[in-house]
């Protein structure tokens, strides 16, 4: 065993490292599926490749490509990652729709092929079929090539490609292991839910397609400059396979799992095969095609046995750090930061609806409702199936557009304001629907709803955790204050997945109060909750409505109404029906009749 | 058809031997039920009918006797054959016939395909014939044979699934929500002709609605469904006069317990 | 003029050849919502069995049988022993495009493990070359067009006029209505594999034949025309599958006479690519 052998296998697994890396943080920590990830750090390759080679006119002319501006180390590794990032920009809306997941896949999956079609064909710009060739190695002028140079050399390149994985990693540990990286997996869990807590997912999404993408452009400009040459058949979708692989088996969504995958399946596998023993009674290329079968039932094997992967993503348990000091449950001051109103019931509606209609396909769920909702209520909303509760609340909300008519907000219209802004101005909604984050725990699930945490954004997160460590402690003691005052602090390390109907709904109400909210708009919150539990969450609602806040609750169980709501709004048929207190409506026949009728 | 309901004795045991009959029945997806411990019996000739508010578990019940989801506790009876668990393929040749509330008909296949379909276990020689006698019942439906079925409107949908359902001639029919989404006057005719007039015909029916006055008018006996447990349940005219019926039916989950039989 | 004729003959015969594939692969798709990205190496492992089979002496079209045989078997067990089971335990489609995909380097490579790197052809007569208004068709590609038409037509009869087709047709549109009504859906489901696979093998050895010469991953860029195809015409829609293949199979083609032959794909992939981005439920699917 030489050590140029060694040096090979060190800097083959630094490049699929990264590349592994880039991906799992893309596809298994945010869920952005990128079957189009190998044309990344093929950008990369070629950029890093055009960056440091000279004209095209120069050795003979043999190959022509755009660029070939010669640039000295380290500009073509930057031009890599950059080219890289550049590139993954517009796959922003290839991967953000609403498109079928293996839809997706196949078009992402195509636009790879298609690319590399026109990169073989199109020859003036990359050399077409042939690929790039004499690349330098950095440092080396016009005219080196890696493997002419010494071995210090060579030794040096390895040590700074083990550098830069490293620093990939640590960069990524960081981003995942803050405020933000929980916010990306609370996408990767329930978009639609993380998006109702204030996310962002449009710019969630780019600058993780982008990160993951430099990241990939970078792995391939170091390729490149060591292995001189960069061709078409460099990136097939065999390749593409091959990294997907690479970071499922090795568990996707835990960075140490696509560190581990990446030495298994691009390397390791390469190496197994050395060893198989070769005679020249065999065809040439048995043994590549050999490979090439075994990947693939490496790949449908490990996906039977190990779906999440050899090392899945790790449960984050956070230690609970006590009682709070004071014995004061910490809700109330930090959440009504945003209710901006004096304590006690006051008039002043702080939402209004207007008009409001929604209509598809023919069918009007909703007809031209107007309401008020006042400060500090707890208001009630019911009516028989298909009254249009949950549209009306969906609109409210902004989860759903409507056809006609304003919602009116603290005064203003926010008719056209989208879901997740209407969150950070202090308008929640739960779901009807199961939508606790599946993958954290119930403390993450919590700590994802914190609306001010300084280390839930991109910049944040880099800074590391000496930057956002204080709105981290704080945001945990209030959690803890809510899992105390619910009942629910034994829970607390528990992936909310796990957990019962009743208690899930449970976390999704703790987690709408951790967004601080001014008002909360509930679905059913109460749906198979145990009628004791139903009862506490009423009573919590009540005290928090005292202090301010303000709740439009969608319930079918009528005693919820008579015991904690005041007024009640009747819907019926798509419209409005009546207003009152419970026992005012309870006496109004066409109320029965509303629900009787159907 | 509101005489005919109320002239059954409050508490009286039913007039004709059970055909269906669902004891103790605990079902759910996954991990928890949904309902838990219902019991109930639909006889030859009669109406039963399933009313409570959404998420009561009615539709589940009806899905665990067709074998669509998956009974933990309890057994499903048709006679004296064991149906609780079976695919729902054995379930429908016992002589089962069930229409879903939503996705009743299949779209892309013309009138007479559905109804062909829906003879799909009948020897290929009866098959026309058969569509003619479910035609008399559903004479609309003639007229328009060659057209897919997803160009209907929402009550001859209705039409298509209940007919479908009958080219088997079923000893029970399950229908779930059979006027939602109808024009209230079509509703009620379909109700009163249609539903009570396949209970007329000697088979057993089970029907869920939300329209609860409606389908009170033609039922046999009524189970009042909340909260995934039976909370009430008798005759029509008895569950109307008593007081506690406004409170189990409109969701009283924490009201009087069950009254009436189970 | 003669050149846009003499490609359209081509491209009739890619379309004929596209459509045999393009309708097995979406009605695969219509029964069980799997996208069968394998689908391009089952063709070519029945390509190349037929290529074995004339090889040892027989005719091509025998081997064509063969082929056709193998891959009815082989596309059943592939559902029954992998698609399906993973669908069982709750597989997300993302899953089990990644399935078909190892499945897809298994079964070509282990074609190419087998057969050699090496382009293989049939030893077969092309028969006389006939002409009708400009078009110039040999007698081996009419029989491909004929096999083509043959089968649409084949595939319409069972559909419309069969029991079984229309209780494919019902599985593929609402299964658990479908089993409500007693129809057998895993029967049905098995069934239309088995045909299915057929039609996978006869693409193959279609596809081989008009190729010329081809080897283990010639229907690698052709699988993206047979996408293209089917989502044309709408995933699940035998009938779209046809339309597309008649469009896709045409244009390419006669583009190929315009612009450089080796970009004569690319439209294929712009129309797959529009098709995901516009209107995935294709032309003849019901708007989204």
């Amino acid at each position: 065993m030489n050590s140029f052998y060694v040096i090979n296998l060190t800097i083959y697994a630094a490049v699929d490292a990264m590349a592994c890396l880039g991906l799992s943080q893309q596809f298994g920590v945010a869920g952005v599926t990128n079957f189009g990830y190998i044309i990344f750090q093929s950008a990369g390759a070629y950029a890093a490749a055009i960056l440091s080679l000279p004209p095209d006119t120069a050795n003979g002319g043999f190959q022509s490509y755009i660029g070939g501006w010669q640039l000295p180390f380290p500009l073509p590794w930057i031009g890599a990652a950059v080219a890289g990032g550049v590139v993954a920009l517009p796959f922003t809306f290839l991967v953000g729709r609403r498109l079928r997941g293996d839809f997706a896949a196949v078009g992402l999956l195509v636009t790879a092929v298609l690319l590399n079609l026109l990169a073989t064909n199109y020859r003036p710009a990359l050399n077409g079929d042939a690929g790039l060739a004499l690349v330098p190695a950095p440092l080396k002028g016009a005219t080196g090539q890696f493997t002419t140079q010494p071995a210090s050399y060579q030794w040096a390149f390895t040590a700074v490609a083990i550098a830069l994985c490293a620093a990939v990693f640590v960069l990524l540990r960081r981003v995942t292991e803050s405020p933000y990286g929980r916010s990306l997996r609370a996408m990767r869990d329930n978009d639609a839910v993380a998006e109702s807590l204030g996310k962002n997912l449009l710019s969630l999404r780019t600058a993780m397609l982008v990160i993951g993408g430099a990241i990939a452009g970078l792995s391939g400009g170091v390729l490149v400059s060591y292995i001189s040459t960069w061709s078409p058949a460099a990136w097939g979708y065999a390749e593409t396979v091959v990294l997907f692989a690479a970071v499922i088996i090795g568990g996707s969504g835990n960075h140490v799992g696509a560190l581990l995958g990446a030495i298994l399946v691009p390397v390791g596998f390469e190496e197994v095969t050395r060893y198989i023993p070769t005679s020249n009674n065999l065809p040439p290329n048995l043994i590549p095609s050999l490979e090439w079968v075994a990947i693939g039932l490496l790949i449908v094997v490990f996906l039977w046995l190990w779906p999440r992967g050899i090392l899945p993503e790790r449960k984050r348990v956070i230690p609970l750090s006590g009682p709070v000091p004071g014995g004061e449950p910490a809700t109330a001051p930090t959440a009504l930061a945003r209710a901006g109103s004096p304590r006690g019931r006051e008039s002043g509606i702080i939402l209004e609806a207007r008009g409001l209609s929604c209509e598809f396909g023919g069918v009007r769920a909703v007809a031209e409702v107007s309401f008020a909702v006042r400060r500090g209520t707890l208001t009630g909303l019911i009516g028989p199936n298909g009254a249009g509760k949950s549209t009306l609340l969906a609109m409210l909300a902004g989860t759903l557009q409507a056809t006609a008519g304003r919602v009116i907000y603290q005064g203003r219209d926010i008719t056209g304001v989208a879901a997740f802004c209407r969150a950070r101005m202090g308008l929640v909604r739960t779901f009807q629907l199961a939508s606790e984050f599946r993958r954290l725990t119930v403390m993450e699930n919590l700590l994802s709803a914190v609306p001010d945490n300084r280390g839930d954004s991109l910049q944040g997160a880099l800074r590391g955790r000496r930057y956002w460590r204080a709105d981290e402690q704080r945001a945990r003691a209030r959690a803890e204050a809510i899992l105390d005052r619910f009942g629910m602090s034994g829970y607390a390390s528990q992936y909310a997945g796990d957990l019962s109907g009743g208690q899930r709904r449970l976390v999704e109400i703790m987690r709408a109060l951790m967004a601080g909210p001014a008002m909360l708009l509930l679905d059913e919150p109460m749906a198979g909750v145990h009628p004791n539990l139903a009862r506490q969450i009423g009573n919590e609602l009540v005290a928090l409505c005292q202090e301010g806040m303000t709740v439009l609750m969608v319930e079918h169980e009528l005693a919820i109404m008579d015991e904690f709501c005041d007024p009640v709004v009747v819907m019926a048929d798509g419209s409005v029906l009546a207003e009152g207190t419970m026992r005012e409506l309870r006496g109004r026949s066409e109320v029965l009749e509303a629900y009787l009728v159907g | 058809m509101s005489d005919e309901a109320a002239s059954s004795p409050a508490g009286a045991a039913p007039q004709s031997r059970p055909d269906l009959r669902a004891d103790g029945v605990t079902a759910g997806y996954g991990g928890e039920p949904v309902i838990r411990g219902i019991t109930l019996a639909a006889g030859a000739g009669q109406v039963v009918s399933l009313i409570g508010p959404n998420g009561s578990g009615k539709s589940t019940l009806l899905r665990s006797l067709v074998g669509q989801v998956r009974v933990m506790h309890g057994i499903v009876r048709l006679g004296a054959t064991d149906l609780t668990n079976r695919p729902p393929e054995e379930i429908a040749r016992s002589g089962i016939g069930y229409v879903p509330q939503v996705d009743d008909v299949f779209g892309p296949l013309t009138v007479r395909e559905n109804l062909e379909m829906g003879g799909y276990l009948l020897p290929k020689a009866q098959i026309p014939a058969q569509v003619e006698r479910v035609l008399t019942v559903f004479p609309r439906l003639s007229g328009m044979l060659a057209r897919p079925a997803s160009k209907l409107s929402g009550g001859e949908r209705k039409m298509l699934a209940m007919a479908r359902v009958m080219m088997l001639a079923p000893r029970v029919f399950l229908l779930d929500e059979p006027t939602a989404n109808l024009a209230p006057a079509i509703a009620t005719a379909l109700l009163e002709e249609h539903v009570r007039g396949l209970a007329e015909h000697g088979a057993a029916v089970v029907v869920v609605e939300q329209r609860a006055r409606a389908v009170l008018a033609i039922s046999d006996r009524t189970y009042v469904l909340s909260g995934g447990e039976v909370r009430m349940s008798g005759p029509p005219a008895d569950l109307l006069a008593s007081p506690a019926f406004v409170d189990a039916f409109l969701g009283g989950y924490r009201s009087a317990p069950a009254a009436g039989e189970p | 003029m003669t050149i846009f004729l003499a490609s359209l003959g081509f491209g009739l015969v890619t379309a004929s050849v596209l459509a045999i594939a393009a309708v097995g692969f979406t009605l695969q798709f219509a029964v069980t919502d799997v996208l069968n990205l394998a689908y391009g190496a089952v063709m070519i492992a029945g390509a190349f069995l037929a290529y074995v089979v004339n090889q040892a002496g027989l005719s091509v079209w025998i081997g064509l049988l063969a082929a056709m045989a193998a891959c009815s078997l082989g596309s059943v067990l592939l559902n029954a022993g992998i698609y399906a089971p993973f669908q069982r335990r709750g597989a997300s489609p993302i899953t089990m495009v990644i399935v078909s995909l190892g499945m897809t380097l298994i079964i070509e490579f282990g074609v190419q493990a087998l057969a050699g790197g090496v382009s293989v052809s049939y030893t077969m007569a092309q028969g006389p070359t006939l002409r009708a208004g400009g078009l110039v068709l040999t007698v081996v590609q009419l029989v491909v067009i004929g096999a083509g038409l043959a089968l649409m037509g084949g595939v319409h009869w069972l559909l419309h006029r069969t029991r079984l087709g229309k209780a494919m047709r019902a599985t593929a549109a609402n299964a658990s209505l479908a089993r409500t009504c007693g129809i057998r859906t895993r029967h049905v489901i098995t069934i239309t594999w088995a045909l299915t696979g057929a039609m996978c093998g006869l693409a193959g050895t279609v596809f081989g034949i008009d190729s010329g010469s081809f080897n283990a991953t010639s229907t690698d860029l052709f699988l993206v025309l047979i996408l293209a195809a089917v989502f044309l015409g709408g995933p699940g829609h035998p009938y779209g599958a046809m339309l597309g293949a008649a469009v896709i199979g045409v244009a390419t083609e006669v583009s190929a006479a315009y612009i450089p032959a080796d970009y004569k794909y690319v439209i294929a992939f712009i129309v797959l690519l529009a098709m995901l981005g516009v209107r995935p439920s294709g032309l003849l699917g019901a708007r989204a």
